[in-house]
Formats: structure tokens, C-alpha cells, sequence
């Protein structure tokens, strides 16, 4: 029986995966948009990304949850699933953001001006010598936020996404033994920060940049 | 790095498109379009057992499962079911996140409010649950009010305390309030708390699995009759639930279902 119980647990890692794979490329897109935004984009647009960034940073993961899936659902009909995994995503967004946007600031100003003054266009410059300098220096930062989204995951259990922590719950709850039931959650969620952390230091090492050592 | 991007990218295009997907053509009402699809989609929190729980394979079982599987098979749908934490029930129906609710929900004039219910299917008592070493008493069920109460959040329960809070009887630092009930007990058996208030049958199921628990106080003082949430003004769904309910209390299909999940 318990045996039976482990792999029902066990089961809500897939989705766990699943939201956390929606969530970090989604956030990831958008927050390194506003990020760009931000850095050179007009005083104005500057001021909408900073303002981007200080609203969705304030606001806890799972009230952003609940106003997506409640509030805003009348609109767009988002199954739980989809509705968890974009808050989770946009709140990231604003944390990648501020990630990328260290990072676009650390390449220095200097190599703008230095692409300028060969001839190439500010769009140019920003992709071919910006960009690839700075996701490089992002990744690790970037590996922080990425084991905060896959734990933060567990929030979408709220909205009815049956991910480990819910099935960890029922089971509490059916037979009495939770520290069996989370134990095996916490596991689960160890195992899979573990490994996403020790993937992503070896694609850092892989990718590290000569003047960054 | 290109590759990364145009993954990216793809995630995210795969990601609207499906959202985008998620809507359909409104039928003339809401039973109607229940038919319509086919399925009828209900919400309930599978952590209260008897009346909702998950067995070893992780399928739903219950009082409740059992009958709202009679009632979908009634009404000729197939039924979906949506599991989410007990407060989050009232939300998704009003939202029409789902058709229908059924997780022992009692009614309350403050539900009322947001949402409908059907008829009676079942009428539960409440039952102020101790440990076997307790030594206080619980006479009346204001006594409650001097000891360390622990309750399940949003439950009928919760309100009945809470107006002992507002009445001054009951100090709000002794009143405990669990995402769910076998919280609750399992911090009573800890002795965190002394008393857990809560509906009788699952208290006696928790007590009967925790062990050294026992129901110092039974009657019925928030609960009652227990009912299907549905939305608001949905008099059609109202109607053809109601009747099947009415076939099944007929039929003795639930008192069956008492006998077999509550051994009364």
C-alpha cells in the first residue's frame, strides 16, 4: 500500500516538471524583454519597466495565483494548469529581469560604444556583442531563480494542479502519516533542485566568458 | 545559443496557443451546455474522509464521490473531477471554473450569498473532538470557549467559532485555524490544542485511525444538512439535481451509502 502511495506522490513530479518548464522560459522571455527595455529603451519605457518589475516583485506568487485564475479567468477561460504556470512565469519574469539586467549592465558601457564606433546599429551591437556576454554572466544568478520557481511550483497546488505537494496532502490525509507523505515530497523536490543546479554550473562552466573568470 | 531561443520562443507560441483554446460557444444555459459537452465537471477537496479521499492508487472515494458519480450517471454526462483545497471550492464555482461542488458542504446563509445549493443529501452533526486524557468539560457547546480550539478553515465550523470570538467569549489567540482537518487532529493528539471542532463523521474516522481521541460533545450547532454547491442562479442545474436527489433518497441509494461509509 505504501509502495502504491510513493509512486502517486511520485506522479505529481511530471507536472511538477510540466509547470516549472512553462514557467522559467515564459519568465525568462518576458524578463529579458523588460530587462532590455530597461537598459536602453527611452526614459519613459524605462520608467514602465522599472515600474514592471517593483509591482510584480511586491506582490506574493501566490496572491498574483489567485488573481489570474479567479479574477481575470472570466476573460480568457485558463485551465489551472495554464493559469498556475503563467503567474508563476510573469512573477519570475520580474526577478529574471532584474538577473539580466545586472548582467547587461556588467558587459559595460564601453563595448557599446565600441561596436557604435565600427559601425554597427544599437541593435547590432546588442545582439551580437551584449547579449552573448551577458546570458553567460546570468547563468549563475539565473540558477538561483531557477530552483525558486521549481519549490515556488508547489503554490499551483491552490488552484487544484494536482503536483507533489497536493498528493503529498490526500495521502496525509488518508493515512495519517505525514512525515512519510512530505517526507517524500521533500525528497523529491531536493532531488530535482539538486540536479537543475548541477546541470546549470556545468553549463556555466562550459559557457564561462575569458574576462569573467 | 539560437537554439535555445527558438526552444524558447516555441514553449511560449505552444503555450498561448493552448490557452487560447480554452473557450466554447455558450449553450442557452448552463445545464444545457453540461449536456452539451458532455461532462460535467465537479470540484471537491479529497483530504476529508469518509466523505472525499484518495485510496492507495490515488482514485477518489468517498460518500460524496459515490454519489455525485450516481447523479452524474443520471444525468447522462460524464463526470470530471477537480481537485482543489476546500477554500478555493466556493471561488472556482462562482468563477465557473467548475459546474458544481460537492466536498460535505453545509449551508450558511453567508455561502448563500455567492453561490446556490441543492437540496439535502445528507444531514451531519457537528462534534467537539478531545484527547482520552482531557480534563476539562464540555457540557454546553459554549463550554468549548475556555480551552485551545483548533478548526478547519472556511468549513461551517470555522464560523460558528468565530462568532464566539466576536461575541468576547472565546480569546482569538485560542482559536487554531488548519488548511484541514486531519491538521487539526493531528495537533489535538500532539496536545497543541485541546478541543477540534468539527463535522462528527470524519471526526470519528480521524479518531478511530489517530487513536486517543475521543468526541466529548455531538450535536448539531453550524452544520446541518449537507448540500451540492452550484452557481449562482442556476435554477435549471438546481432542478435536475434536486430530482435526482429525491430518486436516490427514494430509492434508499443513500442511505445505503451512510451504511457504508458512516456504519450507522
Amino acid at each position: 500500500m505504501f509502495s502504491n502511495f510513493v509512486s502517486y506522490i511520485i506522479q505529481g513530479t511530471a507536472i511538477t516538471v510540466a509547470v516549472t518548464l512553462v514557467a522559467l522560459p515564459f519568465g525568462l522571455v518576458i524578463g529579458l524583454l523588460m530587462a532590455l527595455l530597461h537598459t536602453y529603451g527611452g526614459k519613459a519605457i524605462n520608467r514602465l519597466a522599472a515600474a514592471y518589475s517593483l509591482l510584480m516583485r511586491g506582490v506574493p506568487p501566490i496572491v498574483l495565483l489567485f488573481i489570474l485564475y479567479f479574477i481575470l479567468s472570466g476573460e480568457i477561460n485558463l485551465s489551472p494548469f495554464w493559469a498556475g504556470s503563467l503567474s508563476l512565469g510573469i512573477v519570475s519574469s520580474a526577478y529574471q529581469m532584474e538577473i539580466l539586467r545586472g548582467a547587461l549592465l556588467a558587459v559595460g558601457g564601453g563595448q557599446m560604444t565600441a561596436a557604435r564606433a565600427v559601425g554597427m546599429s544599437r541593435l547590432q551591437a546588442i545582439r551580437y556583442i551584449v547579449l552573448p556576454q551577458a546570458l553567460r554572466i546570468a547563468i549563475p544568478p539565473w540558477s538561483n531563480e531557477a530552483s525558486i520557481v521549481l519549490k515556488d511550483s508547489s503554490l499551483v497546488y491552490a488552484l487544484g494542479v494536482p503536483e507533489i505537494l497536493r498528493r503529498a496532502q490526500q495521502l496525509s490525509a488518508t493515512t495519517q502519516q505525514p512525515f512519510l507523505a512530505f517526507g517524500t515530497a521533500a525528497l523529491i523536490y531536493f532531488v530535482l533542485v539538486f540536479a537543475t543546479n548541477r546541470g546549470l554550473d556545468y553549463l556555466s562552466e562550459r559557457t564561462k566568458l575569458p574576462t569573467h573568470p | 545559443m539560437k537554439r535555445i531561443l527558438v526552444v524558447v520562443s516555441l514553449l511560449v507560441v505552444a503555450s498561448l496557443v493552448l490557452t487560447a483554446c480554452g473557450g466554447a460557444p455558450k449553450a442557452a444555459n448552463h445545464l444545457e451546455a453540461i449536456k452539451q459537452a458532455g461532462v460535467i465537471k465537479v470540484g471537491t477537496s479529497a483530504d476529508y474522509p469518509p466523505f472525499e479521499s484518495v485510496d492507495a492508487n490515488g482514485n477518489k472515494v468517498g460518500f460524496d464521490i459515490e454519489l455525485m458519480t450516481e447523479i452524474a450517471k443520471r444525468l447522462g454526462v460524464k463526470l470530471e473531477w477537480v481537485d482543489m483545497p476546500f477554500d478555493s471550492l466556493i471561488a472556482a464555482v462562482q468563477e465557473g471554473k467548475i459546474d458544481a461542488s460537492i466536498s460535505a458542504f453545509n449551508y450558511s446563509e453567508e455561502r448563500d450569498q455567492t453561490i446556490d445549493f441543492s437540496d439535502a443529501y445528507y444531514t451531519s452533526e457537528d462534534a467537539f473532538t478531545v484527547a482520552d486524557g482531557f480534563a476539562g468539560t464540555i457540557a454546553k457547546p459554549e463550554d468549548v470557549a475556555a480551552y485551545k480550539v483548533g478548526v478547519q478553515t472556511g468549513t461551517t465550523q470555522d464560523t460558528w467559532l468565530t462568532d464566539l470570538v466576536n461575541a468576547g467569549t472565546l480569546p482569538e489567540a485560542n482559536l487554531f485555524r488548519y488548511d484541514r482537518a486531519d491538521q487539526a487532529m493531528a495537533d489535538l493528539k500532539n496536545g497543541r490544542i485541546e478541543v477540534v471542532m468539527s463535522d462528527k463523521v470524519p471526526a470519528e474516522a480521524l479518531a478511530k485511525q489517530l487513536g486517543g481521541l475521543k468526541i466529548a460533545y455531538s450535536g448539531v450547532l453550524s452544520s446541518g444538512p449537507m448540500n451540492i454547491v452550484i452557481p449562482n442562479g442556476d435554477v435549471e442545474l438546481q432542478k435536475a439535481i434536486n430530482e435526482i436527489i429525491k430518486q436516490l433518497q427514494d430509492e434508499g441509494f443513500i442511505d445505503q451509502l451512510a451504511v457504508k461509509y458512516f456504519a450507522e
